[in-house]
């Protein structure tokens, strides 16, 4: 990124000397086995209910010849996230070296300004009991797997991705994997005009996929079955 | 969208709505009690609006902490060093803790009489008071991808819901010279006109927006949600006390009194719409 885009003081993207990580995700490698879900769920014993990545899609073309077609979702660590700015007591914060956008569990006081300010939905409220965790009753998201890429590892959900339509690394620099996919494809992101310069990028996105649809109003019968459940058997 | 997703919840739930409404009123009581030192007609209401006006700043502190997933840490909320000033939430904190302070101080001057401390008081919590509203406002009006709360209208439009609210209220307490009546008349009528005109407008806007928008203007305006926007909100919680005020009736105690409680249950109907509507197309994205 020029420094004429680069509008707030907190974006890293193309700054010297500083890493920004970013993931590429290839939607036409990607199968929808939900192994990243999976993953996830067991590097975080992310609870029941909640997820830090998920894996939504819809159906496409016309019968015999139809298709699903997958989105794998997580928090964007947006260069300029509204999240850190609308927290109150800074428990949610960027780490410039990295990008990461990050979750003070002790500091949080449950506000739940972050998770109102995230266009993407990447957050969530840790239930009030787990079994083996005592991190309760605070927002909770995905990290980028912060605690394994600076040990060298890539994290769980691109380590598992059996199709490799995940795929992580520096934005940064020019070399990785993610830059020349990033220059050599045509990507997109999430709601790019909501300005805070999302780090997860799409080959292959369909904007009908990644915009909302007079269909949500007429949403399917088996999102509000769901929702029942959830009501029924959650207090948050 | 998509023919599948998980289930997301909404951020902010109704106590929060309540939180508006209580507040709303505390603040708009306080302005009345504060006018009773330089309006002689509002002198009735300056202990009884106050007294209110403090127990309902004590209920909405109270519902606000309530709401917090991990309430014993609320002092986080003004402890400098975990400030983010970037974040309306932090400067409304601190706004509701200043009032809360000159609201004691207030009161301890009023039960002492020194009426020269007292009345300046009153002149600092008013102005500390409509902070409430603004900022209430402000943290909608920041979450750049919500339909309906990204608009510069929601600071103005809570001021307004506040003053309505206020004066309603108050017309159940004031039991003095004609001339009060009068006066909380106007306040409802011109606060409830205004708040109409800017309900209008924002519907208009959020229905030729993009397609975010719309679908929350389809939300708001129909099922369970229409219900409750457009038929407590707006008809029966802002044309029929408008109606009722206008006609005859509507200048007798008795009238005044019938269209305050008709705008209390808008006020809170139209805060839980525009809390909670547009929030709901974003659990489906």
């Amino acid at each position: 990124m020029s420094e004429e885009l680069r509008l707030s003081a907190r974006e890293t993207r193309g700054k010297p000397g500083v890493r920004r990580y970013a993931m590429v995700i290839d939607l036409r490698r990607c199968i929808g086995c939900d192994a990243c879900m999976v993953a996830c769920k067991a590097e975080y014993d992310v609870p029941l209910g909640v997820f830090r990545t998920w894996v939504p899609y819809r159906v496409v073309g016309k019968y015999p010849t139809v298709k699903k077609q997958f989105l794998p979702r997580l928090c964007n660590h947006c260069d300029d996230p509204p999240c850190v700015r609308s927290c109150p007591v800074g428990a949610t914060y960027k780490v410039e070296d990295g990008g990461f956008v990050l979750q003070d569990y002790d500091r949080c006081i449950g506000c739940k300004a972050c998770m109102a300010s995230c266009p993407y939905n990447a957050r969530f409220m840790l239930p009030e009991h787990r079994t083996r965790s005592n991190i309760t009753s605070v927002v909770d998201k995905c990290t980028f797997c912060h605690h394994r890429v600076v040990q060298g590892l890539v994290p769980a959900c691109v380590q598992t991705c059996v199709g490799r339509a995940r795929v992580f690394g520096d934005i940064n620099d020019p070399s990785s994997e993610v830059s020349r996919l990033v220059a050599r494809h045509a990507t997109q992101v999430l709601r790019p005009e909501q300005g805070t310069k999302p780090q997860v990028f799409y080959i292959g996105a369909d904007r009908n996929m990644t915009e909302y649809g007079r269909d949500v109003y007429d949403a399917r019968e088996a999102l509000d079955d769901e929702r029942a459940v959830f009501n029924r058997n959650h207090t948050i | 969208m998509l023919d599948y997703s998980v289930f997301h919840t909404i951020a902010w739930p109704s106590p929060y709505a309540w939180y508006f409404f209580v507040i709303g009123i505390s603040v708009a009581l306080f302005f009345f009690s504060a006018l009773s030192w330089y309006r002689e007609e509002f002198r009735p209401l300056r202990h009884s609006a106050f007294y209110l006006s403090f127990g309902l700043l004590v209920l909405g502190g109270l519902l606000l902490i309530g709401d917090l997933s991990q309430p014993m840490r609320f002092l986080n909320m003004v402890n400098p060093a975990y400030l983010n000033f970037d974040s309306p939430l932090a400067w409304g904190s601190l706004n509701l803790v200043a009032f809360g302070l000159v609201s004691v101080v207030y009161f301890v001057f009023l039960r002492k009489g020194e009426q020269v401390n007292a009345k300046r008081l009153a002149v600092a919590g008013a102005l500390l008071g409509f902070g409430l509203p603004i900022y209430t406002g402000f943290d909608l009006t920041v979450h750049q991808h919500r339909a309906v709360w990204n608009t510069p209208l929601m600071p103005v439009l809570f001021v307004s819901l506040s003053l309505v609210s206020g004066a309603a209220v108050a017309s159940f307490l004031a039991k003095g010279p004609e001339k009060l009546v009068s006066m909380l008349r106007s306040f409802m009528l011109w606060g409830g006109g205004a708040t109409a005109a800017m309900l209008v407008s924002l519907l208009g806007t959020t229905a030729y927006g993009g397609s975010g928008s719309e679908v929350t203007f389809m939300f708001m305006t129909s099922g369970t949600m229409g219900l409750i926007f457009i038929g407590l909100g707006m008809v029966v919680g802002l044309a029929a006390p408008i109606a009722l005020l206008l006609a005859p009736v509507g200048r007798q105690p008795i009238g005044i009194m019938a269209a305050g409680g008709l705008l209390l249950v808008g006020g809170m109907a139209l805060r839980y719409a525009i809390l909670i509507g547009p929030q709901i197309v974003h659990t489906y994205y």
